[in-house]
């Protein structure tokens, strides 16, 4: 990659403010992923190191965004398909450049250059609808003005751009839910983990591959829904998190008592007596 | 798919007959013995019967049958609400800091419109709910969480009602058991069967003369059911003043809501059919609050309801003093209220013992003056401006007839038509931003000074 520096890194350079990194400047220095025989325990809060969790306001931000999505992850997990494994993208989460997580990172231009690449490679004509989506998201990103979500954005592009540099995944990822994905990392997830403990933490590493995984629509490699839905929960930081669980509880009942109210004015109203 | 009638400039989808028919027979009565559904279907099939719009049940199971005969215990209930309501999404963050009800801060429909899963327990049984519309007078459509068994103990507290006034209701399987009529454009219409109550019949009944093309065939029909309690809002009511139904109709009881009940047709129907005529006051989302027997002050109920009167500022007025009437209402789990601002205002007093309301305000009954001389219910225009997905409205009749609307939101262009169509003249609609600019608290929101209105 030094040798031969790929025109990727000279549109980052010029554009984004990324700097070409040099042979083996990662954001870790950690192996690349093989996953935990058992789950860790995370340490306690104190113990976390500085920044390892957004800060409580920022987390109802940005989960206040993510809500709004009113995204139903049992109608998302119901059309999950195979996909990659959780091994091949918790690699390339191990693998981002740390200019990538660096905090004068220009997030929209950044997007938008990484996105022409991975349209310009699948031969549509950017920026096309989907495009103009992940943009209004990553837009969104920038408005928060939250480190994490924005930290949380850049990684996500890294997964996408990084087939450029390091092949492609084993099953190609469809960009018709880059959206849905792009929003999951940056407002679901960096609410509740700082980004850079994707990179750095192995379980955390694999709950970002598969929280990656679910909302670019695809089940891990070798897993079936319960498997995958049933490690994930157990992994799920924001579940885990009594105070944001409760917030997510709320949303999830929102969600249900809207979708109640619809379908029964769709069936029908019960008898009534008088004028109320 | 229902299809609203195409020679119907103002049909709206939803009030095509079989519109929303969804259930089977089982699902709507599931404790429908032969002798019920034969008594159903007599009302059902009557040659005198209307077009009904809809097929409806009350949907209670044996076991909620039993439930739905008996009122709920009021015995500590404010306090037990009040532990159930700190648990709510809408209180999470202020939790804390809530004790005695004074301590709550009050909610608004605004609040609801906004999101009212916030409102509804987080365990409650959303199998049992239905969705009921506030339309009314009130504004936008607030959908509202029911709950199937309260809305038929509804049935029962009418029951309660008549009982205090020394009448003895009970199933006549000869006769209809409650008619709930309306007088407008466009209506639900149905007949049902009353689980709790010997498997009684009820029907919805729309009085409009468009729902009735046969001569005489509105009269027969209703001194056919003899029905043993008629409800309905005072324009329905007038109606029953027609000298062949008060020659043939025998009710134990009449009861009027949702709109205010004047003096003089209170005194007409008690003078036309010698019963009660009982006055409720209440809103769709705190049930049943008071009601008037004689058209003094509304006493309130002795069931799960609390009132307040409070100021513009959000303090008690004091004793007697007019201000908003607020109600915390623990009568629908699904939507345990605390404070809740009704935007009606009047008195608190005393009767007899018990507290009431006085000089309450805001039911307003308008009619409007078409240019063909026909008088217009305010139903008939609330339907069309929330077809129109108004938010808010207030909508004037001059003295000479002229009619001005203001609207919040909504197609102005689509109000306009809609509302020239049904008064038969020119109508200015005026759009406005927001609920404020058409005045603080509940607009008064149909206002006619047309002659006859």
């Amino acid at each position: 990659m030094a040798e031969r520096p790929a025109p990727f890194w000279r549109r980052l350079t010029n554009s984004a403010g990324l700097r070409e990194p040099d042979r083996g400047e990662l954001a870790t220095n950690a192996i690349p992923f093989s996953p935990p025989t058992a789950r860790v325990p995370r340490p306690a809060a104190d113990a976390e190191p500085a920044g390892a969790t957004p800060d409580a306001v920022d987390s109802e931000v940005l989960l206040a965004v993510w809500f709004a999505r009113e995204q139903d992850d049992m109608l998302v997990w119901r059309t999950c398909l195979p996909g990659a494994s959780t091994a091949e993208i918790a690699t390339r989460l191990s693998l981002v450049p740390a200019s990538f997580l660096a905090d004068d990172v220009a997030i929209l231009p950044l997007a938008e250059n990484i996105l022409e690449m991975e349209y310009g490679a699948v031969g549509s004509t950017p920026p096309d609808r989907r495009g103009q989506e992940v943009l209004r998201i990553v837009d969104q990103v920038r408005a928060t003005g939250s480190a994490a979500a924005r930290r949380g954005a850049a990684l996500v592009l890294w997964l996408w751009a990084s087939e450029d540099l390091n092949g492609p995944l084993s099953v190609p990822l469809s960009p018709v839910w880059y959206g849905r994905a792009m929003a999951a990392l940056s407002f679901r997830l960096a609410a509740v983990v700082d980004p850079a403990e994707w990179v750095r933490t192995a379980d955390r590493r694999d709950e970002a591959a598969r929280t990656f995984l679910l909302w670019s629509g695809h089940l891990p490699a070798g897993e079936d829904e319960a498997t995958a839905r049933s490690i994930l929960a157990m992994r799920d930081s924001l579940q885990q998190n009594a105070a944001l669980a409760q917030t997510m509880a709320e949303h999830e009942h929102r969600l249900q008592v809207t979708k109640q109210l619809q379908e029964a004015r769709a069936r029908e109203a019960a008898a009534r007596y008088s004028n109320e | 798919m229902a299809v609203p009638d195409p020679d119907d400039p103002l049909a709206l989808a939803e009030y095509a007959p079989g519109g929303t028919v969804a259930l089977t027979d089982a699902e709507r009565w599931p404790t429908l013995d032969v002798a019920g559904a034969a008594r159903l279907d007599a009302v059902q099939r009557h040659p005198l019967a209307p077009a009904w719009v809809h097929r409806t049940g009350d949907r209670l199971t044996a076991d909620g049958v039993a439930r739905a005969q008996a009122a709920l215990p009021v015995t500590g209930w404010l306090a037990e609400h009040l532990a159930i309501a700190r648990r709510l999404p809408a209180y999470r963050r202020v939790a804390d800091t809530l004790g005695e009800l004074r301590t709550w801060p009050t909610v608004t429909r605004d609040d609801l419109l906004e999101n009212v899963s916030a409102f509804v327990p987080l365990d409650a049984d959303l199998d049992r709910m239905i969705e009921g519309s506030s339309s009314g007078t009130t504004g936008r459509a607030l959908q509202i969480p029911d709950d199937i068994e309260e809305v038929a103990r509804s049935f029962h507290l009418l029951v309660t009602l008549v009982a205090e006034q020394g009448i003895d209701w009970r199933p006549d399987p000869a006769r209809m058991a409650l008619a709930y009529l309306v007088h407008q454009r466009q209506a639900f219409t149905y007949t049902s069967s009353i689980s709790s109550f010997g498997q009684s019949t009820m029907a919805r009944l729309n009085l409009h003369p468009s729902q009735w093309p046969a001569p005489g065939q509105r009269t027969g029909f209703l001194l056919d059911q003899q029905p043993q309690v008629i409800t309905g809002n005072p324009t329905s009511l007038a109606e029953l003043l027609h000298p062949d139904l008060v020659a043939g109709l025998r009710p134990l009881a009449l009861f009027s809501g949702a709109m205010a009940l004047s003096l003089a047709l209170r005194r007409d129907l008690e003078a036309a059919y010698g019963c009660p005529v009982i006055d409720v006051y209440g809103l769709h989302e705190t049930r049943p609050i008071a009601a008037s027997t004689d058209g003094g002050p509304f006493v309130i109920l002795d069931r799960r309801v609390h009132v307040e009167v409070l100021d513009g500022s959000g303090h008690p007025v004091a004793p007697g003093e007019r201000g908003e009437i607020v109600v915390t209402a623990g009568e629908n789990p699904l939507l345990p209220l605390v404070r809740y601002r009704t935007g009606d205002f009047g008195r608190l007093v005393d009767v007899a013992g018990r507290p009431a309301l006085a000089d309450l305000e805001g039911r307003e009954a308008t009619r409007f003056l078409a240019l063909d001389g026909s008088l217009v219910p305010c139903v008939d225009l609330t339907q069309q401006l929330q077809a129109g997905g108004a938010r808010g409205w207030a909508v004037r009749q001059g003295v000479d007839g002229s009619v001005t609307a203001t609207v919040v939101g909504g197609a102005t262009g689509q109000i306009g038509t809609a509302l020239r169509r049904l008064l038969a003249q020119p109508v200015t609609v005026t759009a406005v931003p927001t609920l404020l600019d058409l005045g603080e608290g509940k607009p008064r929101r149909y206002e006619s000074e047309a002659p006859g209105t």
